[in-house]
This record gives structure tokens, C-alpha cells and sequence, in this order.
């Protein structure tokens, strides 16, 4: 029972202008820079301009000729060279983004399974009336809200291994390479296990009071109902989860830039934050377009293997 | 579970309770921490001992937040924020919602509407990073470095999905009947949308609004890249405070509450639609 007729364009149109205008095209110019070494060039010239007075006339010296100073003129000028495919052959060769990879791939591997697990387990605990879960969850939103640039900034004052509040663990949390991976994956799991234990609980609540009773009723024990009711009830729902963190993760860029600079090191350095440094802190553009359509292709995948069920749950 | 096993028996209620405090109380302490460090003493920021509790630990004061409030970049800062949030939300609801309500209510037959939204919603799973090189050169071409412009647009881009795809599923379910009634009494699509279906959104378009909001706020990567001075947000002003002394924790503390405040107090206010929002409308909560 769906209308047809030409003004459905005139409503859908404005969205999708705007995302090739935003999304698309920047997408295709980088795909066009992966291509290219681009040098950026700063000339210096000095240029003798004549001297005006306020009211812009030029002044004069005693010969009658106009006076003039020294300008320095900089002259930024990017140089892209062709290089075709050297950049994604570079990547494959350079140690930095095999570096950066496995610290994505070690991150993404740890965080977002305990998130997902953590979650689950809370959400289960919680399914209950008990006092104050109303106020629990209301707490369970403030870390996923919270700017994430000042979570990091945050928990680094929080881990300061002189005079910190965790001080007297004597866990080098951000002074040893995997104590601070430790450390950065720790923070991820603050910020998002409410996530997954919020959508979760959503979803347990949804399922009608009945089935419980009928699986009670049954005799299965509260293992078995956990198996065999709640899992297979909630796995669309577990794998929309699973597919959200899995994307935001392969993002991750502003606890480790906050917290740990990616440091000691490049311990903490995920894919992404290697890309921006390379493309806006050295400016190579095309190095950096070329890492960023790897990353964009890894997450491409990540897309795919989930798209079927996406596409099912909007219709 | 049967109402028996749902109320507990006292024993489990209570361990039950404990375990919901001890949760609460692990995912409140960093906002804590940086709130009990705002308040202190450059001189108590390491040698307050335990949790760092106001009057018990050290005694409070106010004076990093009365400095740091009073500096013009902070509430520059504070103000870009507010004013970025502001536009690249209503810019995202103008677009996204007329788009939403063609993928409701119309049917696409060459593109299929289910593809539509997931296209849209493909956008907000893109990692950002591969977009700022060359909408930075963009932006630098264009003179718009460093502009207000900038920011909203590329803001407004980012929650576009989240408008798209929650607003459809509002549209949906909405009663189809009241806008065939208005279309039957003479209306045509446009008045059927702008005075019937429109106003019965406007909840969740409100709540979708502020969710949006608090992801502009929260946003670091384009606006680090984009905006260091005149459009410096927030987040960026943060990172500011890391100077050649060192992080000095005590504003640090002022700075982190002041960049939190804003978007959680939105996101407990939006409550009600946050699991929808973040799992783009596929859990309904």
C-alpha cells in the first residue's frame, strides 16, 4: 500500500544530492589522490610593494618615485605526480601499517567480543524488577555519551602511574606498550558495554512474558532457557550489535589520540589514527587516501558480511 | 519468567541490588574523578589519597572553574559548539526527514526502498577517516578552513542516516488513514506530509534532534582537521590544554566536564528513543 507518482523524488532527492555531494565525491577524489605523490612545495619570494597612507595614495620619496618595502610572499603549491599503484604497494611493505594493523586487529579482537559478552551478562542480570534499575540505566547512558576526547583525556589522569588514583596497583597502564593497549582497550569497554547491555535489554523486554512461562512450565532450567530461548530470540539483535561495534571500532581514533598520543611508541597507534597523522600532520595526501581506502575496504567487508540480515530488517 | 521468579526472593533482591550499585558505580567513576578534580587545588591533585572525595579528602574549590569559564576561548569555544550542533542538526532533520518519509510512503520500484535506506545508513558505517584528506583539500580550496561552513556541513552529513533511518520507522508507524483522509479531502502529498504527517512526528523528530546534537558536540576527527581557531569546538579546545608544563589536571577536570555535560544531560533527556537511535531503528526500545 505504497503511493507512487514523481513528487516522491522531489521529497528524496535533497538527502541523496547531499550525501554524493559529501560522502560520494570526497570518496572518488580520494580514490583519485591514492594515485598520486603529492609534494607540497612552499616558495618564498620578496617582492618590493610600494608604501600607500591611509587613505591609499602612494608615497612618494624625494626623487618622486613611489616608496616600497619588502613582502615575503609564501607560496604554498601541492606537486601530484602519477605514480599509479606505488602508494597501495607501499602499504603492503611499510612496517608502520603493519604496526597500525595489528594494533587495530589485537583492539577490535579483544574490546568489542568482552563488550558484546559483558552486555549480554548484565542485561540478563538486570531482566528483573529490581529497585532503582530505572536509575541504573539512566547511568548506564552517561559513558556512551560522553565526549569521547574527554573520556581519554580523563582516564589518562586516572591511570598517571605517579599519584594517580590507580597508582597503587602498580600496573604500568600507559608507560608499557601492551599495559597501555591493555589500558585503551579497557576505556573502549567503559564506553560501550552500556551500549550492548542497553540494546540488549530493549530486546529482552520485548519478548512476551509467555514464552518465559511456557519454557518454565516445561521444566527447562534457567541454563537451558538461556540457551535455548533468550540467545536464539536475541540473535538479530546480537548481530546488528556485533556489526555496529565492529564498524565503530575499525574507527577508533579519539581515545587513543587523547589518551595515549598512540604511544609509548606506536603501541596504541590503530589504522586510523596512522592515516590522519600520515595525511594531515605530514601531508603526504596520497599515501594517506591510499590507507584510507584499505581501512575503507576492510570495512566494506565487515558491511558485507552482514548485509543480507541489514537489508531484512528494514523492510 | 513467571511473576514468582521475577519478584526474587529476598536473598538474590538483595545481591541483585549490591550488584546493580557496584555496576553503577564502576561506569560513574571517571565522570566522577574529573568532576572531584575540577575541584581541587593544583597543590591536591597528587597527594589526595583514595577516592579523592570533596571536604573529606582535600577542601573544594571553585576557582579552576571560575578561571577556566572566564577565558574567552572557552566559551568561544563553548559557543561554536552550541552554534555547529544547532545548525548541522536542523540541516540533517530538514533533509533527512522529507527523504524518510518518500522511503515510508512511497514506493521505489527501480532502486527498492529497503536498498535506499540501507545506502543511507551504509554512510554512517563509513570510517570518517577515509573522507577528511580530501574534504580538507576541498575545504582549503574553497577558502573554507577554519569556518563555521565547514564544520555543519560535514556534520550535517555524518547524522544524515540517523535521520533517515529513525524517522522512516516513525513513519511507518504512523497511521497511514489520516494522511489518505487529508489526500481524499483535497490535499496533495505535500500538504498530507507538512500538516498531517509532520506534527505527529514532531516528537521523535524533536528527540532525534537532540541525539544529533550530542553527536556534533562529541565529534573530534573533522573538527581537529577543519577548525583550530575561529571554529574551534570544544573537543578541540580539550586537546588544547596539553601544553608544554603538561596536562594541568585541575582545568583539565573543567574542561572534560564542561565538553560532557551538555550531550549526556540531551541523551537523558532523549531517553526514551536512545536504543532506536543507536542501532539505527533495527531494536526498537
Amino acid at each position: 500500500m505504497r503511493w507512487t507518482g514523481n513528487i516522491r523524488f522531489l521529497f528524496l532527492f535533497p538527502a541523496v544530492v547531499w550525501v554524493l555531494a559529501f560522502t560520494v565525491f570526497p570518496l572518488g577524489y580520494s580514490l583519485y589522490l591514492a594515485f598520486f605523490k603529492i609534494e607540497q612545495k612552499i616558495e618564498v619570494k620578496r617582492e618590493k610593494v610600494p608604501i600607500v597612507d591611509e587613505q591609499g595614495k602612494v608615497i612618494l620619496d624625494d626623487q618622486g618615485q613611489a616608496r616600497t618595502k619588502n613582502v615575503v610572499i609564501k607560496q604554498e603549491t601541492n606537486v601530484a605526480t602519477f605514480i599509479g599503484a606505488e602508494n597501495f604497494k607501499r602499504l603492503i611493505s611499510d612496517p608502520q601499517v603493519k604496526e597500525a594493523v595489528l594494533v587495530t586487529l589485537l583492539f577490535v579482537s579483544f574490546a568489542v567480543p568482552l563488550e558484546l559478552i559483558f552486555g549480554f551478562l548484565l542485561a540478563i542480570l538486570f531482566n528483573q524488577h529490581i529497585f532503582g534499575r530505572p536509575l541504573l540505566r539512566s547511568i548506564m547512558i552517561l559513558p556512551i555519551f560522553a565526549t569521547p576526547l574527554a573520556v581519554g583525556y580523563t582516564f589518562f589522569t586516572i591511570f598517571y602511574e605517579v599519584g594517580g588514583p590507580l597508582a597503587w596497583t602498580g600496573i604500568p597502564f600507559l608507560s608499557n606498550p601492551s599495559g597501555a593497549l591493555f589500558s585503551v582497550i579497557l576505556v573502549d569497554i567503559w564506553q560501550w558495554t552500556p551500549f550492548c547491555f542497553l540494546v540488549f535489554l530493549a530486546a529482552l523486554q520485548s519478548v512476551p512474558d509467555e514464552l518465559y512461562e511456557a519454557a518454565h512450565v516445561d521444566g527447562a532450567s534457567r541454563l537451558a532457557m538461556l540457551t535455548q530461548v533468550m540467545l536464539p530470540l536475541l540473535k538479530p539483535t546480537i548481530l546488528i550489535v556485533l556489526l555496529l561495534r565492529l564498524a565503530e571500532a575499525l574507527k577508533f581514533f579519539d581515545i587513543p589520540f587523547s589518551m595515549t598520543g598512540g604511544g609509548p611508541g606506536v603501541a596504541t597507534q590503530p589504522f586510523s589514527l596512522l592515516a590522519f597523522r600520515t595525511g594531515l600532520r605530514f601531508f603526504d595526501l596520497g599515501y594517506a587516501s591510499a590507507m584510507a581506502y584499505a581501512l575503507l575496504a576492510a570495512t566494506m567487508v565487515v558491511i558485507m558480511l552482514f548485509f543480507r540480515r541489514l537489508r531484512e530488517s528494514y523492510d | 519468567m513467571i511473576e514468582a521468579a521475577k519478584k526474587n526472593d529476598g536473598l538474590s533482591g538483595a545481591f541483585l541490588s549490591l550488584a546493580a550499585v557496584i555496576v553503577a558505580l564502576f561506569f560513574v567513576f571517571p565522570i566522577y574523578w574529573a568532576f572531584s578534580q575540577s575541584l581541587r587545588n593544583p597543590l591536591d591533585t597528587f597527594t589526595v589519597a583514595g577516592l579523592g572525595i570533596p571536604w573529606l579528602h582535600f577542601t573544594p574549590t571553585l576557582s579552576n572553574w571560575t578561571d577556566q569559564l572566564g577565558t574567552p576561548e572557552t566559551s568561544q569555544a563553548l559557543i561554536n559548539s552550541t552554534f555547529i550542533s544547532v545548525s548541522a542538526a536542523v540541516l540533517a532533520l530538514v533533509l533527512g526527514t522529507s527523504a524518510a518519509y518518500a522511503i515510508a510512503r512511497f514506493r521505489f520500484e527501480r532502486w527498492k526502498n529497503r536498498d535506499i535506506t540501507v545506502w543511507f545508513l551504509s554512510q554512517r558505517v563509513l570510517p570518517p577517516v577515509a573522507t577528511v584528506v580530501p574534504f580538507y583539500l576541498t575545504m582549503r580550496a574553497l577558502g573554507l578552513l577554519d569556518t563555521y561552513l565547514a564544520l555543519i556541513l560535514i556534520n550535517a552529513t555524518f547524522v544524515l542516516p540517523f535521520v533517515v533511518v529513525i524517522l522512516r520507522q516513525t513513519f511507518l508507524d504512523l497511521p497511514v488513514e489520516l494522511e489518505e483522509a487529508a489526500l481524499i479531502d483535497g490535499a496533495n502529498h505535500w500538504g498530507a506530509f507538512w500538516r498531517v504527517a509532520l506534527p505527529l512526528a514532531a516528537p521523535s523528530m524533536a528527540a532525534t534532534g537532540l541525539i544529533i546534537f550530542a553527536f556534533t558536540w562529541n565529534e573530534f576527527l573533522f573538527a581537529v582537521t577543519i577548525g583550530s581557531d575561529k571554529a574551534i569546538t570544544v573537543p578541540v579546545h580539550i586537546a588544547g590544554a596539553i601544553d608544554t608544563r603538561g596536562v594541568q589536571f585541575w582545568f583539565m577536570g573543567v574542561r572534560a566536564m564542561t565538553a560532557i555535560i551538555p550531550p549526556v544531560i540531551i541523551a537523558l533527556i532523549a531517553q526514551r528513543y536512545i536504543v532506536r537511535g543507536l542501532t539505527l531503528g533495527a531494536v526498537k526500545g
